[in-house]
């Protein structure tokens, strides 16, 4: 992996707080730039995947079903930590897309290799 | 005492806090990021089980909604704002932030 590799390191559930929206709406601004990144969901980061998101009533914006629709701006990096799948009683079919399921070994691989990490 | 718990399981100690000094017959309200404590299958769930012998549990159902939880631990109630507001109305309130 390259040096200016950027990773998305998204640790808060969706909805309770800014930081999975600001997460989403940072990493469309960084792909626009051709940036190679990708995306690692762990801890509570992992419910902003969760199928079947509908904040109508709370009036905000699904934000589940964004994240699939990276891959048209080149994203196609995304990483879930299966510990923290596993203490939430949560499954990859759980999941809005499929993505590739790593231990904490290789979540601290991809954070060694990336030239910046960026938590939300 | 009514005992609200916004925040999830793993993010916070709120939920463990709450149930701690909860005294027997008190409800707690799941809302928010809280919600996520009434999903079965987690860590937290026998702890939540156990708490379900000695409390009314609600949770919040638009939170739910939002987050995409359609399973409940058995026993944990559904409730609206307007359930929200008459429990309010019933106790005294402790929110766990």
């Amino acid at each position: 992996m390259s040096a200016n590799k950027v990773t998305f390191l998204m640790r808060h559930a969706p909805y309770g707080s800014v930081y999975a929206a600001e997460g989403f709406r940072a990493t469309m601004g960084i792909a626009v730039f051709e940036c190679p990144l990708c995306i690692v969901f762990m801890d509570d980061g992992v419910y902003a995947l969760a199928k079947r998101q509908n904040p109508t009533a709370l009036e905000m914006k699904p934000l589940g079903e964004g994240f699939p629709t990276l891959g048209e701006v080149g994203v196609s990096e995304f990483y879930v930590h299966d510990a923290s799948l596993a203490e939430r009683g949560l499954t990859p079919d759980d999941l809005v897309m499929g993505v590739q399921v790593v231990s904490s070994a290789q979540v601290a691989d991809i954070l060694h290799t990336s030239g910046t990490v960026l938590p939300f | 005492m009514l005992h609200t718990v916004n925040r999830s399981p793993l993010s916070s100690n709120s939920l463990y806090s709450a149930l701690r000094i909860a005294a027997p017959g008190d409800p707690l309200l799941l809302l928010e990021d809280g919600v996520y404590a009434a999903m079965p299958g987690a860590v937290w769930e026998q702890a939540v089980q156990a708490a379900l012998a000695q409390h009314p549990i609600y949770a919040l159902g638009a939170d739910l909604q939002a987050r995409g939880i359609e399973r409940l631990i058995e026993g944990i109630q559904v409730t609206g704002y307007d359930g929200f507001v008459a429990l309010v109305e019933q106790h005294g309130v402790v929110p766990w932030l």
